[in-house]
């Protein structure tokens, strides 16, 4: 046997900085790879038939017939989309607009051209307006009326065999009607929609975004009755959905912002017609062969191919029978037909011989090993993030500043946070947000300490901070005003102040008041709706708890005698039983209505039940009632209010909330709830643009940067990485709170005397902690660390939820491909196995390799 | 007189859970001399050599340092403590560095040093505690005394003005105890100035100049090597014919 570090010398060879540098980097090119190019095909089939005319409209009947309309009254039907041809018209105008449902089909067009058919008959009746009026879109409501819209706020309806003028309260040009269950909108220009509820009779004006203002509508769409899309012909879409239970879809209409267009809200395309698939799919057309399909409701849309050769026409119209199979038309003749939503297919994509296991597993490996990648991408992220965030929290735990301390002998540096850097931050978060308030406190912060050390650099003994020093007499005085100042807060200047722990508490509790949550009972139970207050009103939540913790640490500072120690509140556990018992009471009496009073089963249980429980409590708070002789001095608790540890609260704080939700429900939260991807996205997008102006400055090196930056901005915070970004952060925030426990752990056992050791040497706490202590502690967790990063990996699978493609995401998408339900988990099972094995081993290797000589037992080596 | 290295006055320290551990101790070090503290179990040896350092808070008193009173809360700790020794009973060695990298660390991390500088410094301490032969190994693979040897070669390392040990030897065998207090006489014979807390009473006679008895928490007895020989109080008496008994 070689000597051991014979063994390893080759690595350790190598300086430990580039080392650091080698590791680094196979991180960023793991982050930092994007998925395989694939190429793709086209789903669309140009159907031929010899026609030239501009097809400007198409529907599909109940019967799953297509029927195209164009110029010159061309009528093109596609019996079950697969027999087409030109049938007879009963016109020669051109015809722009059509429409169906189970009884009719309708058409209409340029010089008042109308003409409906019964599903039913072959035969088209011809119900003309006039001789002149373009008739802009047509549509059937609920009735089997057919109602038409015109330039000129022209709205009629064809009614008892006669067309009926119907107020449209505008002279702009309405472009696009649409119906759905008695429900009707009406798109026209300078961002105008109009609503009806009555299947058209009545219209009302309906709210657009400013942004639309001089707009043109072009195309409006329900799905259902839950969702409701719109386009502009200069490419905005916008969406509606029911805000409240009393209105309905169509009321209130907001633009997307398209992330796949760098959150802008236009995709730069002439559009020309919209359809909704679903509540999030929509397929949209433009000028110029553009065909786009949205998966997500808008926030990516992604231009679909059409077959070579035919690519440039405008297309007008779409006709889905369902949300795969169906048509678009557009000038020149051009019809196609898709079975697959239109979406591109990866090229050689095709349904393969299942039952032959080789080709299946040659088959969906690429699909496996992409959703492992992607798996290991935000699984090392995850860890990583959690191990930092786990350390620094950890350290938080075991800190022993208590407020005594913060108070006695650190006072100069307390009142330098909450005088200069609390107030200086909250500032700058009123007046430029989060992000910038983050940063100044951070920077203060930095600075403070280091003009500090700058002071004190040449001095024996340090004193006070920042070179203030506040002397011995005036020390309880200023700990009262500091104390006054929580209370009351401090004025900036005019307006502006930062709020103090009392009028935080109060307005917190006017917010919720607001929210009315049981005002039908006096009943405190009916009030438990109160627990989701913080999801009603997060910033007043928030504004709750600092109020509260200003309010504790205010009358603390307010009522100091100078001595820091322990307080006795007089009486306290009577306190404590009279509140018990005056909620326990005004449940059982305040809420019943007296002649609604009757001993039944139910009323006796919860008597018992609650007053058992109130006895129970008197029990365990006030033993000393039930003894003879007890004297209010009994009833005194005493509390020490000053050895409170503040950043151990706050992080139990954050570890209590991770480790009480289920990772699942976070990850949902965190995705769909506060969307902290996108928040990310934007941020790094920001972020990365400004990047890029730096680097605009730097001349040739420009060439060299701009690139990476590029790179980084499309691989991080590209479109589609939101959910990326908040996979890692859901895992890792998860996981933080665990390893934080952990190294907690692992920091407790380390006896205290190393903690004095280093002390007396004269190393600082810190200094400590990260040269002595943590190095040990790391150790002892590496196998308990092991079982989280194992955890870590098996969890990483509930991403799957938030739509990001990772292992098992891709094991669904070909179980949906092949059907092949036993051989895709099994196979996803194993890729599982070999990557938390692999760890595991990995795992082992490194305790051993970290192993202490003469430390701990260990099986023999 | 500024030979004086550490004043103790009127040291005084009560636990937060109520225990009043030392009540009102005073003595002077002078330079280059070695004081023995003696005193049965709990009688609050430890505590007063706790409170020298800051490692706990004194409740009251002064304490200085060549005439500096470093107890007051604006004072550097950490700078105070680095002109301290401190030797334990338990060792304390960091175990997951070896011996030579356990006495480099408090120079380069405190007093700043390179790495070169700082070895020369710990080669040179550890040939004082005769440990020049193990300087690669972890302290997990030392003996007791060889660990006391190089806590004391570790605190040896800073320059201190005092190096206070708290029973350097009750952890150790019987034949492991010879070669800690032979490094220790050597310090003495040096002029080191030592705070030594003790249980072996021929020692403290041997090497001390100077032996303090404390017991509950107040000093008993106070004078020169030979109050061992002549007790003056009984109950010092009565504390050295219980050690004689072990
Ligand atoms: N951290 C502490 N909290 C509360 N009481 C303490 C603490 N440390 C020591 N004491 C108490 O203070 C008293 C003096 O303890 P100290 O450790 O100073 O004694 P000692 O003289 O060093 O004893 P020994 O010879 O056994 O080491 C004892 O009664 C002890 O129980
Ligand atoms: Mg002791």
């Amino acid at each position: 046997m070689f000597p051991k570090e014979k063994r390893i010398s080759a690595w350790k060879k190598i300086p430990e900085s580039s080392r650091i540098l080698i590791i680094a980097s196979i991180i960023v090119i793991i982050f930092l790879t994007p998925n395989l190019a694939e190429g793709y095909e086209s789903t669309w089939n140009e159907i031929n038939i010899n026609s030239n005319n501009d097809y400007n409209a198409a529907i599909i009947d109940s019967n799953g017939n297509a029927w195209v309309f164009g110029d010159d009254g061309i009528i093109i039907q596609g019996e079950k989309l697969a027999n087409w041809s030109i049938v007879d018209s009963p016109t020669i105008k051109d015809i722009l607009t059509a429409d169906s449902n189970e009884n009719l089909i309708v058409a209409a067009g340029s010089d008042g051209v109308v003409i409906y058919k019964e599903i039913l008959s072959n035969e088209w009746i011809n119900i003309d307006i006039d001789n002149q009026t373009r008739i802009n879109s047509v549509s059937i409501n609920n009735f089997d009326e057919i109602v038409i819209v015109t330039d000129l706020g022209g709205i009629k309806i064809f009614k008892n065999n006669e067309w009926l003028e119907i107020n449209s309260l505008t002279s702009e040009n309405l472009l696009d009607i649409t119906f759905e269950n008695g429900r009707g909108l009406i798109s026209g220009s300078s961002g105008l929609i109009l609503g009806s509820e009555d299947n058209g009779l009545t219209w009302e004006i309906r709210e657009t975004p400013e942004i639309i203002a001089t707009s043109e509508i072009i195309s409006i769409d329900y799905y259902k009755t839950n969702r409701a899309y719109a386009i502009t012909s200069d490419g905005t879409i916008l969406k509606s959905t029911q805000e409240s239970l009393t209105t309905t879809v169509g009321y209130s209409w907001a633009v997307k912002e398209i992330e796949s267009e760098n959150y802008s809200t236009s995709i730069n395309v002439n559009l020309t017609s919209l359809d909704v698939l679903s509540t999030t799919k929509i397929l949209l057309t433009g000028q110029d062969g553009f065909v786009a399909l949205s998966k997500d409701g808008g926030n990516i849309v992604t231009p679909q191919l059409l077959p070579e050769g035919s690519k440039n026409q405008t297309i007008n119209d779409i006709a889905m029978e369902t949300a795969f199979r169906g048509i678009i038309v557009g000038d020149d003749g051009k019809i196609f037909y898709t079975e697959n939503g239109g979406e591109d297919e990866p090229v050689g994509f095709e349904i393969i011989d299942l039952s032959d296991f080789n080709e299946f597993v040659d088959f969906t490996k690429d699909n496996l090993w992409e959703g492992l990648k992607s798996t290991v991408k935000i699984v090392i992220f995850g860890i990583l993030l959690g191990f930092f965030l786990g350390i620094i929290l950890a350290m938080c735990k075991t800190a022993p500043t208590t407020l005594k301390q913060m108070i006695e002998s650190d006072l100069e540096k307390t009142l330098t946070l909450f005088w200069l850097v609390i107030p200086i931050s909250i500032f700058s978060i009123k007046q430029s947000g989060i992000g910038l308030g983050i940063f100044t406190f951070l920077s203060i912060i930095f600075i403070s300490i280091l003009v500090n050390h700058y002071i004190n650099k040449n001095k024996t003994e340090t004193e006070g901070f920042l070179g203030v020093v506040i002397p011995e007499h005036h020390r309880n005085k200023i700990i009262k005003i500091l104390g006054l100042s929580l209370l009351i807060g401090i004025p900036i200047s005019g307006e502006l102040k930062v709020n103090g722990g009392a009028e935080l508490i109060y307005s917190a509790l006017v917010d919720f008041h607001d929210f009315k949550l049981g005002s039908n009972t006096p009943k405190l139970s009916s009030q438990l709706g109160y627990i989701f207050a913080p999801i009603g009103n997060p910033s007043a939540f928030f504004g709750l708890i600092i109020g509260i913790a200003l309010t504790y640490l205010g009358v603390l500072f307010v009522s100091t005698d100078g001595s820091f120690s322990k307080k006795k509140i007089y009486a306290g556990k009577l306190i404590l039983l009279i509140s018990i018992w005056t909620i326990i009471l005004t449940e059982l009496f305040v809420g019943f209505e007296l002649n609604k009073f009757d001993l039944n089963i139910n009323n006796l249980m919860k008597f018992s039940l609650f007053l058992g429980l109130g006895f129970f409590l008197t029990r365990r708070i006030t033993p000393e009632l039930f003894r003879k002789k007890a004297k209010l001095n009994d009833f005194n608790i005493s509390i020490e209010p000053w050895s409170l540890r503040p950043l151990n609260s706050m992080a139990t704080l954050y570890t209590d909330f991770f480790r009480n939700t289920p990772l699942l429900v976070q990850f949902m939260f965190i995705h769909f709830g506060i969307q902290l991807g996108k928040h990310i996205q934007n941020i790094g997008v920001d972020f990365t643009s400004d990047l890029a102006i730096i680097s605009s400055y730097l001349g040739p090196l420009d060439s060299l940067f701009s690139p990476m930056i590029d790179y980084i901005n499309e691989s991080l915070f590209g479109p589609g990485k939101r959910s990326y970004l908040s996979a890692i952060f859901a895992l890792g925030l998860n996981s933080a709170a665990y390893q934080c426990e952990t190294i907690r752990g692992a920091i407790a056992a380390i006896p205290s005397g190393q903690m004095e050791a280093g002390r007396s040497i004269g190393l600082t706490y810190m200094g400590t902690m990260r040269l002595i202590i943590l190095p040990q502690a790391i150790r002892i967790c590496i196998p308990p660390l092991g079982n989280e990063m194992v955890n870590l990996v098996l969890n990483s699978s509930l991403a799957s939820v938030i739509a990001y493609t990772e292992l098992t995401r891709q094991g669904k998408l070909v179980v949906a491909i092949t059907f092949q339900i036993f051989w895709t988990w099994g196979m996803v099972m194993i890729a599982y196995f070999v990557v938390t094995w692999t760890l595991a081993i990995l795992l082992r290797r490194l305790e051993e390799k970290t192993r202490i000589p003469g430390l701990g037992i260990s099986g023999g080596s | 007189m500024n030979d004086e290295v550490l004043i103790v006055e009127d040291l005084e320290k009560i636990y937060s859970g109520g225990v009043h551990a030392v009540r009102g101790v005073s003595f002077k070090v002078k330079k280059g001399e070695s004081v023995a503290i003696i005193g049965s179990s709990g009688s609050g040896k430890s505590t007063v050599l706790r409170c020298i350092n800051r490692l706990i808070e004194p409740t009251n008193g002064i304490i200085k340092l060549n005439g500096e009173i470093i107890n007051n809360p604006l004072a550097d700790v950490n700078d105070i403590r680095s002109k301290i020794g401190m030797v334990f009973q338990s060792f304390e060695l960091f175990s997951h560095l070896k011996v030579l990298e356990n006495i480099t660390l408090g120079l380069k991390h405190v007093r700043g040093m390179n790495k070169e500088d700082a070895e020369k410094i710990a080669l040179e301490v550890l040939a004082r505690v005769d440990m020049l032969d193990r300087i690669e190994a972890y302290p997990g693979n030392l003996s007791g005394g060889q660990k006391q040897r190089v806590a004391i070669a570790r605190s040896l390392a800073m320059h201190p003005e005092v190096i206070l040990f708290d029973e350097p030897t009750s952890a150790l065998d019987p034949e492991l105890i010879g070669s800690v207090l032979q490094t220790i006489r050597g310090l003495a014979d040096e002029g080191m100035t030592m705070v030594i807390v003790t249980h072996e009473i021929n020692f403290a006679k041997d090497v001390a100049d100077r032996i303090i008895y404390m017991d509950k928490g107040i000093i008993a007895e106070e004078g020169p090597s030979e109050i061992i020989e002549k007790p003056k109080t009984d109950r010092l008496k009565e504390f050295l014919s219980a050690m004689d008994e072990e």
